[in-house]
């Protein structure tokens, strides 16, 4: 017990490197969160479009018009090709409905007339196009159970309203989503500094020696001593790990613990058994406290900036990219932008999550055996 | 006498370098046994190498009756270390710096609560229980460095130069502390190279020199050793050529020297030698503003046995 109680006393004259590394999450998990909050606004949310319509407004085509009136905001355009070209390029709407003459009529005959869409392909036009496909997507279950067509409009028009709601949150997760994959992502930063800087450290002070020299003289096996130091080191970055799963849940909300949350949880817990064996690798290089800041500089900043820590790796160069790939940071990145991005998790995302997942626990089995090797080597020099 | 440590036939090298050379001796139960060598001459090596922190190249050291090895962690429990350098955690203040050293033997708390205190107490740090290492001046630091190796009662004791570079307060406490040690019934080394040390404190002594004993007993018998038996030290601003060559044909006078104003009279016995020496000045009408006799030093012993003194 003596070392645990020992390893934390010390630990907490040490501490202030530690809520550093934390905070610069948390602070960035914070940024993220402000600056995407006007996008959470479900009003916001709603996307730009443009109607021709080329049917009379009556029938299918009047409750569907409804219909999109209150479900995205319909930008009045005049029916010309150029006019309509330069309002989807500067953005101005990002998807466009064409209804063609005799649609109602048609659809309620039984027949499938086509909707013509023109896109951006953006986020906000995939969401209209969600929009216009739900619509007809009930309509077409309704069609024909119904003795009028004004019940018919009325089972459509409630239905489509019940399902709403939910259709907005799972809508307002994809944000959220983004934002937990920028948290995981930054997470690797303070996994890789805090996890140097705790076990260096601690076998930095434990290990001097001077120090040593008294533990082995003492009565308990000093390999004893060993290997609670590795235990404490190793439970440490574990619960700092926690604490960064529960800040999670804190700063960004209930999506944390869904099921992307969980292959989050799942991806980062690898990640961190991945740095605290990078940690005690890199522990018997330290040569002095100066030297951990050093480490944790090159290591923790380099990683981050070649493996698209801070910045996404979309706006990276190939070339950085390619070498990134010699660093577990970017698996992680990796796994946690494809997580980021996964509608279904089919067997073929998870095989390739469970692939990138491979990728870091060979590194920790390199940085093991790596350690390993060099304790080995200073034995016999003694 | 009952022999706690037995050493035979120690021998160290560095390399090629011997640093000690076919060692022999014992350590009796319940005494201050003093290590006395110059800078370099094996004390701590020694120590090292019966407490298995170095391997050695030949020779058999038996603690307790029983062969001494890295795992012998029964041994190890009854023994306390001060090493020459102070170590001790920066992070942790006196009280926990003791609390984590003393654990390392004793996991029972309440027993260990007790222990820390009676340690603290030993080495008068009361007032600094909350103190940061770097907080406490050089003789603080070596006080709390004694009291983390001592602080679970061990039955032996080492003690490698615990009062170099201590102002004269610490270094009393710290005799005074080890005495009360033995008198709690430890055993204990003690190593240094301040002969008044020893004189002090320990009940016998072994003098090294390029890792040989050179000579072992009690500071007595010791002293025995020495030729010179009596030193007599004049203060006299002027004493002829003449004079000083008579005072060397003084009975027993074995060696004289004269400078600055001071005469130093070395004798090979100690009879009457005060007396005559008093009188020759008298009748030469010596002025002279001091005069006192001196017993041979360790210092004198080592400088005989060696052709060196002790310390530079
Ligand atoms: N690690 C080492 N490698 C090589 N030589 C060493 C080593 N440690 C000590 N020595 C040599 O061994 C000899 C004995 O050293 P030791 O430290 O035992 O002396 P000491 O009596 O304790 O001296 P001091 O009073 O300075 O502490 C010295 O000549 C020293 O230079
Ligand atoms: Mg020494």
């Amino acid at each position: 017990m003596i070392v645990y109680k020992t390893f934390l006393k010390v630990l907490n004259k040490c501490k202030f490197p530690i809520i550093l590394y934390s905070a610069i999450l948390l602070f960035f998990a914070g940024i993220n969160m402000s600056s995407n909050d006007n996008t959470m606004d479900f009003t916001a949310e709603k996307p730009n479009i443009a109607v021709i319509n080329n049917d009379k407004e009556e029938g299918i085509t009047k409750s569907f018009l409804e219909y999109l009136h209150e479900n995205t905001n319909i930008k009045d355009i005049k029916n010309d090709e150029q006019e309509i070209k330069d309002a989807l390029f500067y953005r101005e709407i990002q998807y466009i409905v064409y209804i063609p003459e005799g649609f109602s009529d048609s659809f309620l005959d039984g027949k499938n007339p086509q909707l013509e869409i023109k896109s951006t392909g953006e986020y906000q036009s995939e969401l209209a196009d969600m929009i216009v496909e739900r619509y007809i997507k009930v309509a077409k279950r309704y069609r024909g159970s119904t003795d009028s067509d004004e019940e018919l409009f009325e089972k459509i028009d409630e239905t489509l309203s019940k399902k709403a709601d939910v259709e907005i949150i799972s809508k307002m997760d994809t944000k959220t989503i983004t934002r937990l994959t920028r948290y995981f992502n930054f997470s690797a930063y303070s996994f890789i500094a805090i996890s140097i800087y705790v076990i260096s450290t601690i076998l930095f002070i434990f290990k001097s020696e001077k120090i040593n020299r008294r533990t082995i003289v003492g009565s308990i096996d000093y390999k004893k001593v060993n290997a609670k130091l590795l235990i404490a080191n190793s439970g440490f970055c574990f619960i700092i790990w926690a604490i960064y799963f529960i800040c999670a849940r804190i700063l960004i909300g209930e999506v944390a613990f869904s099921t992307y949350g969980i292959y989050f949880a799942i991806n980062s817990l690898i990640f961190v058994i991945c740095t605290v064996t990078l940690g005690f690798f890199v522990s018997h290089f330290v040569k002095s406290r100066n030297t951990i800041t050093a480490l944790i500089n090159i290591i923790g900043l380099g990683s981050s900036f070649l493996c698209g820590v801070f910045v996404p790796m979309e706006y990276l160069p190939e070339g950085v990219l390619k070498i990134a790939h010699v660093l577990p940071a970017y698996w992680f990145v990796k796994n946690n932008e494809l997580i980021g991005s996964t509608e279904v998790f089919s067997g073929d995302v998870i095989k390739s999550l469970v692939i990138n997942a491979a990728v870091i626990i060979g590194f920790t089995i390199v940085f093991f055996v790596g350690s390993n090797i060099v304790t080995k080597k200073k034995m016999k020099a003694e | 006498m009952e022999n706690i440590i037995e050493v035979k036939n120690l021998t160290k090298l560095y390399k090629k370098k011997k640093a000690i050379d076919d060692l022999s001796f014992d350590v009796y139960k319940g005494e201050i046994l003093g290590f006395l060598g110059p800078n370099g001459s094996g004390k701590s090596t020694t120590i090292n190498c019966i407490l298995s922190l170095l391997n050695f190249n030949k020779g058999n050291i038996k603690i307790f009756g029983r062969e001494m090895s890295p795992n012998a962690y029964d041994i190890k429990r009854k023994i306390g270390v001060v090493f020459q350098d102070v170590a001790v955690f920066e992070e942790l203040t006196v009280y926990d710096n003791i609390d984590f050293f003393c654990g390392l033997y004793v996991s029972n708390n309440n027993k260990r609560k007790k222990y820390i205190e009676d340690a603290i107490n030993l080495v008068g740090l009361q007032e600094f229980k909350k103190y940061y290492p770097k907080q406490l001046s050089g003789g603080l630091l070596r006080r709390l460095n004694i009291a983390c190796g001592i602080a679970h009662k061990p039955e032996i004791i080492f003690l490698d130069e615990p009062t170099v570079a201590v102002d004269p307060q610490s270094r009393n406490n710290i005799l005074e502390g080890i005495k009360k040690l033995r008198s709690d019934g430890a055993t204990i080394i003690y190593t240094t190279h301040y002969m008044e040390e020893v004189e002090m404190i320990c009940d016998r002594v072994i003098v090294l020199d390029k890792g040989k004993i050179i000579a072992k007993g009690t500071t007595d018998e010791l002293k025995y050793l020495a030729k010179i038996k009596e030193k007599i030290t004049v203060e006299a601003k002027e004493i002829s050529n003449q004079n000083l060559n008579q005072i060397k044909q003084l009975p027993e006078v074995q060696n004289i020297s004269y400078e600055n104003g001071i005469l130093k009279i070395s004798y090979e016995n100690e009879k009457n030698n005060l007396e005559n020496i008093i009188d020759f000045l008298k009748n030469n009408q010596i002025k002279y503003r001091k005069i006192y006799s001196e017993r041979p030093t360790l210092n004198d012993v080592f400088l005989e046995l060696t052709g060196k003194e002790l310390r530079d």
